[in-house]
């Protein structure tokens, strides 16, 4: 714990220093590697004693600890964390001047620590200290453009969102810890009082569900998420993407932990609002035509996938198979992990183009694989991990999940209908191989379509370090499941309570031959490629056009664009795919609609605001203070009445 | 990894061309006409692979890396079938995933490759490709979840192998529909009447010939035989789940699912001769309809 908490205080004392670039660097990295140290080595096997603060501190003593769940999270926090900071000196480098970029630098120093600390605490109060922490630096980062006015519509949304979530956070612990009487709200103590009766227990894993499912962007709480991702900065939309939603799923994970088996209803709830995530966040992005808002919905989409797995977790716990809990749960933090790598990679990959072109609209770009070969390469390989093709990470979590899944289909209780889930994880697979063949295709393949990518430059190599070593870290994982699927089983049986040597057995023995398969996909891929260009050594190729079916002159406006690439899909899912055509004489558009945000929330709150509007005239309206006062007798009166009736005395 | 298991392997990517060569004889005598020789495709891959190569302009490495890497990786997917119906030269626990995966892989560097072009026929092919896989790859994993029910095993080789050959007894009914699941989802994913035409010349008509209209040379040669080699997979499924053959000998159980490979393409001819191509936007129903009958062979097995 000492490293962890040295850690953060340097990353804390490098947001100081921000203003130096070079000091910045210095102690930020090595604050991320002080405190992935103890991470790799909880992971590894080894046991970290908690820290208590026991001094007159309310609700209990502080305790900050470290087991095999807060170290997988924290080494995503800090390995994401690191390379979004190196990206953020660049990206802001220009806006220097213009803005203040020291206070960014110093806000996302805040925002890790803060991740870091919630992960470690293990207690009410410092976790919701950490939490709030999190939410208004990250609120902040969000509104760093507040002169463009769709940026502070998103902060606003997502500050309220946060903080709804975070009021019924208050709820859970105050539910959970109220009726001890001790007052003392660390984890252990809260962990004391399992289990509840159905009716408590019930209260406390909706709460838990909402709360948390609000932070991870759950369908249908994922109203905030793409406003918030599109308007900010690439790093901060990276950071937040690939870790800060995580939370909401650390948070999950732990009260499962603290909990106990839940009952079933809640993983089949779980497991609905996981393919509900992972199919309408896929075809939502489909709809797209901003890159960020395209990538946040991928995140809904990982989310929903990551759900699925906690949803096999808790239903397998529930119904007494420890191999599927533990391969249902390992598979969530293990997909956690690799999302956060692929996909912050994208979303700095993203940055990149952005910040070489000038805009976020597909449509308007093409042909940069010529212009920026470092983030096509980056990106194409972000593309694939995201699709979960092997050899790269996403494959191997979705494996993982995958198995869980189909385990349960011969289980042979209600479990069976539980690995139906598989179609869903097929189908949000494939869709999402869709997304991302028409995102890398209209991005980077074919010509420009606009002057803007005709002038793209590759950007600065501060740009195109942390993109390299987020790409290396997704390959390395694919290459060698082996490596991570046996700290990720011992993370799955700490979830479910379960000894770790039995239950994740079948499974650990099987990343051995996955590790033969991706080693072996890999080589052969490489020998195929080297067989390829020795053999076509002879003859010198001709260049030529495109093949345009005999018309001479193609121009980039003929090319394909991303709305016509996924008309045929958004067309099978019409009602649900949330997109606006626009049909005139002379043009044709589609644009894309929130269902959730723009369908039900802002019609829910202009009503709520009409209503109050005529609530205000009733009270105040026309009579004034006179009226007032009318409403004030009648209050009163009618409360007396009341009493009268229920015959107490005032 | 046998050494049987890699010589099976590799007479199957020897006979894998001959498979649509039987397909598109079929239809030329059901329909009144000689047709081509049925070893036709050999004679053109060895002509396309002496020719010279000619490349756009506007591609990059990405065009010449998607044959190598969609060919690549259907090799590697055949070593997880059980060809002699018992054991594939690879297996593990879960290696459905892995080769539903390595389908995957295949169609994204084949359908990158065909939009590195930047011509709007091949994004016309690439949209079509993938929306009609969006479908494929669901019913597929229908059609592997009624196997794992059946044969109770995660691997292929489980899958297909002694286990299936058990469950036939008494899950023969359930296995039947998933046989001609896999047949449907064979003529989607291979491009085949009734989801596309292969024998069409018509661009704006055509899915899988379309996004590879770029290609030549060297390069058509290994989407050629690529694609060969996928109809010949998805055959050897269709032939596993419908005739078990743990019970013979490794020879006889090839030679016996050589034959029902032969069969298979029979088959995909004479629909080719006797059905139209349905219109795109009726494929995905076609699809569902496939998944409905997997879905029908799951509750069957469900107890």
């Amino acid at each position: 714990m000492t490293l962890v908490a040295v850690g953060l205080t340097l990353i804390l004392l490098a947001g100081l220093a921000a203003s130096r670039e070079a000091l910045f660097r210095i102690l930020l990295g090595a604050g991320c590697l002080t405190g992935a140290v103890p991470a790799l080595a909880v992971l590894a096997g080894e046991t970290v004693r908690d820290v208590r603060v026991a001094a007159a501190t309310p609700f209990g003593p502080w305790v900050f600890g470290l087991d095999a769940l807060s170290a997988v999270f924290l080494l995503a926090i800090l390995s994401v964390g690191a390379a979004c900071a190196f990206y953020g000196l660049t990206y802001l480098a220009h806006e220097r001047g213009r803005r203040p970029v020291g206070a960014a630098h110093l806000l996302l120093a805040v925002l890790v620590a803060s991740l870091a600390l919630a992960v470690v605490a293990r207690a009410a109060v410092p976790f919701l200290i950490a939490w709030e922490g999190m939410a208004i630096a990250a609120y902040l980062l969000v509104v760093l453009e507040h002169e463009r006015r769709e940026v502070r519509r998103a902060g606003m949304i997502y500050v309220v969102a946060t903080h709804v979530g975070t009021l019924l956070l208050f709820a859970l612990f105050a539910i959970w810890g109220g009726t001890g009487g001790t007052g003392d709200l660390s984890f252990d103590a809260l962990g004391a009082h399992a289990p509840f009766s159905a009716g408590r227990g019930g209260m406390i894993l909706a709460v838990a569900l909402i709360a948390f499912g609000l932070k991870a962007g759950a369908v249908p709480f994922h109203f905030w998420l793409p406003e918030a991702h599109a308007a900010a900065p690439a790093h901060v939309s990276a950071l937040m993407s690939g870790v800060v939603i995580k939370m909401g799923i650390y948070g999950l994970l732990r009260t499962i932990v603290l909990f106990g088996a839940p009952p079933p209803w809640w993983g089949w709830v779980v497991l609905a609002l996981g393919a509900a995530s992972g199919v309408l966040g896929v075809v939502w992005a489909l709809a797209q035509h901003d890159i960020k808002r395209l990538l946040a919905f991928h995140s809904v989409e990982n989310i929903g996938i990551i759900l699925l797995g906690i949803g096999a977790g808790a239903l397998g716990l529930a119904y007494g198979h420890p191999v599927i809990a533990v391969l249902g749960f390992a598979g969530a933090v293990l997909h956690t992990l690799n999302h956060a790598l692929f996909k912050s990679l994208l979303f700095l990959a993203a940055g990149s183009v952005i910040h070489a072109t000038g805009t976020r609209e597909i449509d308007h770009l093409g042909g940069l694989a010529r212009r920026m070969p470092a983030t096509t390469a980056t990106f194409l390989i972000g593309s694939a991990a995201i699709v979960g093709l092997p050899p790269l990470n996403g494959f191997v979590s979705e494996w993982v999940v995958y198995q869980a899944l189909l385990r349960g289909v011969s289980a042979g209780d209600a479990m069976q209908f539980a690995g139906l889930a598989v179609v869903v994880l097929a189908f949000i697979g494939a869709l999402a191989l869709a997304c991302f063949v028409k995102v890398v295709g209209v991005l980077y393949l074919g010509t420009p379509r606009r002057t803007l990518a005709t002038d793209a430059r590759e950007s600065a190599a501060g740009m195109i370090r942390p993109l390299v070593g987020l790409a290396v870290a997704c390959v390395v994982i694919g290459l060698v499941p082996i490596a991570v699927v046996p700290p990720g089983l011992r993370v799955g049986s700490l979830v479910a309570g379960l000894p770790a040597a039995t239950a994740g057995l079948p499974a650990a023995a099987a990343a051995g031959p996955a590790t033969m398969f991706t080693i072996a996909l890999a080589l052969s891929l490489f020998v195929a490629w080297g067989l390829y260009v020795a053999l076509g050594r002879r003859g010198q190729p001709a260049e030529s056009a495109t093949w345009g079916c005999g018309y001479p002159s193609p121009t980039p406006r003929m090319a394909y664009t991303a709305s016509s690439f996924a008309a045929p899909l958004l067309g099978v899912f019409r009602s649900f795919a949330g997109v606006r055509t626009h049909r005139t004489a002379q043009a044709f558009a589609t644009h894309a609609v929130d269902p959730v945000l723009d369908e039900v929330l802002v019609p829910a709150w202009r009503g709520a605001r009409t209503a109050a509007a005529w609530l205000r005239h009733a009270q105040r309206g026309g009579g004034g203070l006179s009226r007032y006062l009318l409403w004030v007798g009648a209050a009163v009166v009618a409360s007396l009445l009341y009493l009268l009736a229920v015959g107490r005395n005032p | 990894m046998t050494a049987e298991g890699l010589i099976a392997v590799g007479l199957l990517g020897i006979a894998a061309p001959a498979v649509p060569g039987i397909a598109v004889k079929t239809k030329s005598l059901l329909t009144g006409r000689r047709g081509p020789p049925m070893l036709q495709l050999y004679a053109d891959l060895a002509k396309l692979v002496r020719k010279g190569r000619v490349y756009s302009r506007t591609t990059t490495l990405i065009f010449r890396a998607g044959p190598v890497v969609a060919l690549a990786s259907l090799i590697v997917a055949a070593l997880f079938l059980p060809l002699d119906g018992r054991e594939a030269p690879a297996r593990f626990a879960g290696d459905i995933v892995a080769f539903a995966g390595l389908l995957a892989l295949g169609r994204f560097a084949l359908v990158l490759a065909g939009l590195d072009t930047g011509s709007s026929f091949e994004g016309l092919g690439a949209s079509r490709e993938v929306t009609i896989a969006s479908f494929a790859e669901p019913t597929m994993f229908l059609c592997f979840i009624a196997l794992v029910l059946a044969a109770g095993d995660l691997s292929l080789s489980g899958m297909l192998g002694t286990p299936l050959a058990a469950a036939w007894p008494h899950a023969g009914a359930s296995l039947s529909l998933v046989g001609v699941s896999l047949f449907v989802l064979l003529l989607a994913e291979n491009s085949r009447v009734p989801v596309d035409d292969p024998a069409t010349h018509l661009e704006l008509t055509m899915i899988h010939e379309v996004i590879v209209l770029d290609h030549g040379g060297p390069d058509l040669a290994l989407i050629l035989y690529g694609s060969a080699l996928k109809l010949t997979l998805f055959g050897v499924l269709v032939v596993s789940v419908l005739v078990p053959r743990a019970g013979l000998s490794g020879p006889a159980a090839l030679a016996l699912l050589f034959a029902g490979l032969g069969v298979v393409a029979v088959a995909v001819g004479v629909v080719e001769s006797v059905m139209a191509r349905v219109r795109l936007v009726r494929v995905p129903q076609l699809l569902v309809g496939a998944a409905a009958l997997a879905l029908v062979a799951t509750i069957l097995q469900l107890r």
